[in-house]
C-alpha cells in the first residue's frame, strides 16, 4: 500500500466513490447483487455477535430505561382499561364498514394477504430511518410494500432478502405517501325543542336534555360524525327546510309513538369531508407534514387531530384507508398555496416490535418486464 | 497452506475481517445503546486511528474500505460512506503528522475533532446527492457525541489498527 502517491491515492478513491454512487443511485443490478452477497457473509457474523452482546444489551436497557418501563406500564393499563370498552363498539363498526365496502364491490385491507413479522433490528446510521425485520421474500414480502402495526401505517419495504427485509419508516426524508385527511364537521350545537310544560311533556324534555348532551361531545370523537349505536329519531311533520337544530332528539321511544321514526345513520351535514395531499417525512426528531392541501371552502377549516389515512389509488405505494396518524399543527400559509399539516404518527416507531407486511405491491415498485 | 496464511496475514485481509467484526458490533450493542439518542460510530473510530495509526494515505484507503463495508448494510448510497470515512482517516492522519511528537491526549483530541467533522460531512454529503431532511440542529449533538466517544476510544483502537495495518514482516 506504500507506493502509492497521495494525489493518486485521492484520486482513485474519489474516482470509485463517484462511480459507485452514481450505479446506485440509477439502481444498478450489479450493486443490489454487491449488497446481497456481502449480507449473505455478514449476517450470519452479526447474528452471533447479537446473541453475544445481548446480556450487555440488556443491562444496559435496564439502567437507563427502567423509570421510562414504569411509567410506560402504569400508563398502558391506564389505556388498556379505557380502550376495552371501545374496541367492541369499533369491531362492530370495522365490520359493517367492510361489509359495505365489499357489498360495493370496493378494495378492503379485509381482502389483502399479510406477513406478521418481528423488528430485529434499526439502522445504525443517524442519518436515516430503518428496520430490519426477520422475514422476507420467503415470505412473499416485495419491494415497495406496506407495512403496519395495530396502531397503523409505519413504512414501506425498501429492501427484500430471503428472510430478512429493510423498512423505511414514514419519518425518513426519503418517504412519500398520498394521503386523505379527514376533516372534522363543525361543532354541532343543538338546541332542546320548545315544548308545551305538562306533566306528560316533561318526561319527554328531560329525556331531550340528555342526549342533546351525547351529541354534542360526537365531533371530538376519535372517528368524527359517526357515533356508534347512537339513534336519531326525527318528526316526520317537520319541514325540510326547517333548521337540525330545531329537530327533536330523543333516545327512549315508547310503544304508541308512531309519528316519530328511527333512522341509524348521521346526519348528511355531519358526514366528514376529505382531501388529498402528500405527507412527506422530515427526519428522526420532526413529524412528518402533508403538502398541497387544496384551501378551497368546502373542505373548510382543519382541525387539530383530524384523522390522516392513506388515500390509496392505482400508483399510491399503500391501499386506501390505512391510518397514518392525526393533524397535531396546522401551518397556515398565504395565497393558494393551502395549509401545511404536522403529522403525529399513530405508530410509535420508537418501540417497534410486530410488524404486518401487506403483501400488496405497487404498480410503480414493480419491476418492468425485460 | 502456507498460500492462506500469506493472505490472511495481507494488511487489507486483516482489515476486512476486523472491520466485520467491528460492523456486527456496530449493528447490535452500538445500535440499541444510544446515549442522547445517539448511534456511536464505531466503524468511524476505525477509519480515524487508521489514519492515526498509519498516517493519511493508509488512513484514506482503510476509511474507504471500512465505509464501503457500512454502505453495504445501510441505505446510503453505495459509496457516500466510503469517501467521507476515506476523508477523515485522511484528515485524521495528516493532522497527526503536523504534530510534533503526538502523544495520547493530541491523538484523542486529532480522533474526536475528526470523527465529529465526519458527522458533520455525512450529511452534506447525503444533501449533496438528494436526500433532504438531513441537515437539521441535530447534527450538531450527533457530531458532539460522536465526537467525544471516539476520542474516548481512541488509544485502544489505534493499537488494534497499528497492528492490523503493519506490513506482514512486522507481525509477530
Amino acid at each position: 500500500m506504500g507506493g502509492l502517491t497521495r494525489r493518486r491515492v485521492i484520486a482513485i478513491l474519489a474516482l470509485t466513490s463517484i462511480l459507485l454512487i452514481t450505479m446506485d443511485l440509477r439502481n444498478s443490478s450489479s450493486v443490489s447483487s454487491a449488497r446481497r452477497l456481502f449480507g449473505a457473509i455478514f449476517h450470519p457474523i452479526e447474528g452471533a455477535t447479537r446473541v453475544l452482546t445481548t446480556p450487555i444489551n440488556n443491562i444496559w436497557h435496564g439502567i437507563t430505561d427502567y423509570g421510562d418501563v414504569s411509567q410506560d406500564n402504569k400508563r398502558l393499563k391506564d389505556l388498556i382499561a379505557r380502550q376495552e370498552g371501545a374496541t367492541i363498539a369499533n369491531i362492530a363498526g370495522v365490520r359493517e364498514a367492510q361489509e359495505l365496502l365489499a357489498l360495493n364491490g370496493l378494495p378492503t385491507l379485509a381482502g389483502i394477504d399479510s406477513c406478521t413479522g418481528q423488528v430485529v433490528g434499526q439502522s445504525p446510521s443517524n442519518f436515516s430511518q430503518t428496520v430490519e425485520i426477520n422475514r422476507g421474500r420467503r415470505c412473499g414480502i416485495r419491494v415497495g410494500m406496506p407495512v403496519l402495526n395495530a396502531a397503523g401505517l409505519i413504512g414501506k419495504v425498501t429492501e427484500s432478502l430471503d428472510d430478512r427485509a429493510v423498512v423505511m419508516l414514514i419519518t425518513d426524508p426519503a418517504y412519500s405517501l398520498s394521503v386523505k385527511i379527514v376533516n372534522q364537521p363543525p361543532p354541532v350545537v343543538t338546541v332542546p325543542s320548545k315544548v308545551p310544560e305538562s306533566p306528560e311533556n316533561q318526561t319527554t324534555t328531560t329525556t331531550s336534555t340528555t342526549t342533546t348532551t351525547t351529541t354534542t361531545i360526537a365531533p371530538k370523537s376519535t372517528i368524527p360524525g359517526f357515533t356508534p349505536g347512537a339513534t336519531i329519531a326525527t318528526l316526520p311533520n317537520a319541514s325540510p327546510n326547517a333548521p337540525s337544530s330545531e329537530s327533536t332528539i330523543a333516545g327512549d321511544i315508547r310503544p304508541g309513538q308512531g309519528n316519530v321514526s328511527q333512522i341509524t345513520v348521521p346526519p348528511g351535514a355531519n358526514l366528514p369531508l376529505r382531501e388529498t395531499g402528500a405527507l412527506e417525512g422530515r427526519g428522526l426528531s420532526r413529524n412528518p407534514i402533508v403538502r398541497f392541501i387544496e384551501n378551497q371552502p368546502r373542505f373548510g377549516v382543519v382541525y387539530i387531530g383530524s384523522p390522516i389515512v392513506s388515500s390509496g389509488g392505482a400508483t399510491s405505494l399503500a391501499p386506501p384507508d390505512i391510518v397514518v396518524g392525526t393533524v397535531s399543527r396546522i401551518i397556515s400559509r398565504s395565497g393558494t398555496l393551502g395549509p401545511l399539516l404536522e403529522v403525529k404518527v399513530a405508530a410509535n416507531l420508537e418501540s417497534l416490535n410486530f410488524v404486518r407486511v401487506l403483501l400488496y405491491q405497487p404498480t410503480t415498485e414493480r419491476p418492468s418486464a425485460p | 497452506m502456507n498460500r492462506i496464511l500469506a493472505i490472511a496475514q495481507q494488511p487489507l485481509t486483516r482489515l476486512f475481517l476486523v472491520a466485520l467484526i467491528v460492523l456486527s458490533f456496530q449493528t447490535t450493542i452500538f445500535n440499541t445503546m444510544r446515549p442522547f439518542g445517539v448511534c456511536l460510530q464505531v466503524m468511524l473510530l476505525l477509519s480515524t486511528s487508521s489514519g492515526l495509526a498509519r498516517g493519511s494515505e493508509i488512513g484514506a484507503i482503510a476509511g474507504f474500505i471500512v465505509g464501503m463495508m457500512y454502505d453495504l448494510v445501510l441505505s446510503t448510497p453505495l459509496g457516500l460512506g466510503a469517501v467521507v470515512f476515506a476523508l477523515v482517516g485522511y484528515l485524521a492522519g495528516m493532522t497527526n503528522s503536523f504534530v510534533h511528537q503526538p502523544t495520547w491526549w493530541t491523538k484523542m483530541l486529532l480522533a474526536g475533532a475528526a470523527s465529529g467533522l465526519g458527522m458533520l460531512f455525512m450529511p452534506l454529503a447525503l444533501t449533496i446527492v438528494g436526500r433532504e431532511g438531513v441537515m437539521n440542529r441535530h447534527i450538531l449533538v450527533v457530531a458532539l457525541v460522536v465526537g467525544v466517544t471516539n476520542a474516548a476510544a481512541t488509544i485502544p483502537a489505534e493499537r488494534l489498527c497499528g497492528w492490523v495495518l503493519s506490513e506482514p514482516s512486522e507481525v509477530r
